[in-house]
């Protein structure tokens, strides 16, 4: 059983805050006339997307607090709910979801609920709240148990995510360059961001901070933005569609149809929903790097430059 | 916050931004200026495997017929300010009162509808042929 602990609903707490940063964007684009694009049906599918995500999370949302709630009474220690201990939370929940945003990428499973915040060609603050309606399926949010294990309260457990999820918004933007250096070495900001959104070769794959780009340098998948090379958004395959439903299920029907497949092994079946996403049996799609090796045939010139640096 | 409260805001929020994106002028379509751009748009999503090879751009630049270097049938069409591309394999083609609808196989582009002009809508079908 938890203590009485509450936090506020702060993502709720920030809906009016989302409205009005996106109109402040809306002018500064019409009136500036660069730092970015709106397209009304686009704008509309990624807002919709935000909607269902706050329903799911309405619907949804008890099955991860209960686990965290039954967990708690297993927990190592008690850390109490000081501020140093706040900050702690809120760091070690970065990390959560560094590795969290780098699972969703690297095993469809996840990238079937993930691929629709990136399911957009424009790179406003609308995007920031395309967000999935599948996560609970996932079971992506067992991730946080360690954190509730070890003894911080679960409903601060979800207000820092909550306060991560805020942080995010602001960075969904072309209308901000680059923030101070030291900013921009420490902390995810629009630049680095906007590199994880693209859809270029080189940018695949990179940039899953939610909160601090350290965890990137550290782990080695920063990829800085280049002036030379201008994020170009959406999916290797991009969306014939704005439909909501169709934008927040495609991954799913179309992993589990290849999982269906007639004369695969069950080692291939399961390959289609845990392997990265592009991954087919025969070979006949391409993954991350492939599309970044057949890039490389075509431009040697972008060996050993940012994104092309790794193996 | 209540849900008496959050509901409401997030209805009111949805429907003001998008009556005021549409306001102001930001529903166009894209338009293909040209081949070359038909080309270029079919080439971003395809162009490391299956490359354009011929190209036949709609009056309107709303949507361009291609065909590939490995001689397979596909299609780039307006996605709102952008584009999307699909190859035509299994593609139904039924004719509409201003020009083609075509019915495909795939969950995230199921119908296209093409405005073509009565020249477009009478050779467009021979051009996608029998794909389905």
């Amino acid at each position: 059983m938890t203590d009485q602990i509450t936090y506020p609903d702060v993502v709720n707490y920030a809906v009016p805050l989302f409205i009005a940063a996106i109109l402040v964007e809306l002018v500064w684009i019409f009136v500036k006339r660069r730092g970015g694009r709106y397209e009304t049906r686009d704008a509309l599918t990624s807002l919709l997307m935000g909607a269902g995500n706050v329903a799911s999370g309405v619907l949804l949302g008890f099955v991860a607090w209960g686990v965290y709630v039954w967990l708690w009474d297993y927990r190592l220690f008690d850390l109490g709910t000081g501020w140093i201990v706040v900050l702690a939370c809120f760091i070690l929940d970065d990390l959560r979801y560094y590795w969290y945003h780098r699972i969703a990428h690297r095993a469809r499973w996840v990238w079937a609920e993930h691929v629709n915040h990136h399911s957009s060609q424009h790179y406003n603050l609308t995007t920031a709240l395309r967000q999935s309606w599948t996560g609970t399926f996932t079971g992506m949010w067992l991730l946080r148990a360690p954190l509730v294990l070890v003894g911080f309260h679960p409903a601060m457990v979800l207000f820092v995510g909550g306060l991560n999820l805020i942080y995010q918004f602001w960075i969904h933007t072309e209308a901000i360059g680059r923030m101070p250096r030291w900013f921009e070495a420490v902390m995810n900001t629009p630049s680095h961001h906007r590199v994880h959104h693209g859809r270029n070769a080189r940018y695949l794959d990179a940039n899953y901070a939610g909160v601090l780009i350290v965890w990137d340098r550290m782990f080695g998948t920063f990829v800085p933005e280049l002036d030379s090379e201008k994020p170009d958004y959406g999916l290797v395959h991009n969306l014939g569609t704005f439909n909501p439903l169709r934008v927040a299920f495609h991954e799913w029907l179309a992993m589990f149809r290849d999982m269906a497949r007639p004369g695969l092994t069950l080692r291939q079946r399961l390959a289609y929903a845990v392997a990265p996403p592009g991954w087919s049996h025969d070979g006949s799609r391409a993954m991350t790097g492939e599309i970044k090796a057949r890039h490389l045939a075509r431009h040697p010139e972008d060996t050993g430059t940012p994104g092309f640096d790794r193996n | 916050m209540p849900l008496s409260i959050l509901g409401p805001m997030v209805v009111i929020g949805i429907a003001g931004i998008a009556i005021l994106l549409h306001l102001l002028g930001l529903s166009r379509t894209v338009t293909l200026a040209d081949n070359t751009a038909a080309r270029a748009a079919w080439d971003e999503e395809f162009g490391n495997e299956d490359p354009a090879r011929a190209v036949t751009l709609a009056h309107d630049g709303h949507a361009a017929l291609i065909e590939t270097a490995m001689g397979r049938p596909g299609i780039v069409f307006a996605m709102g300010a952008d584009t999307a591309a699909r190859y035509l394999d299994g593609a139904r083609v039924t004719p509409i009162a201003d020009g083609l609808r075509i019915d495909l196989p795939d969950f995230t582009a199921p119908h296209i509808k093409l405005h073509l002009d009565a020249g477009e809508a009478a050779r467009w079908p021979d051009l996608i042929g029998d794909n389905a």
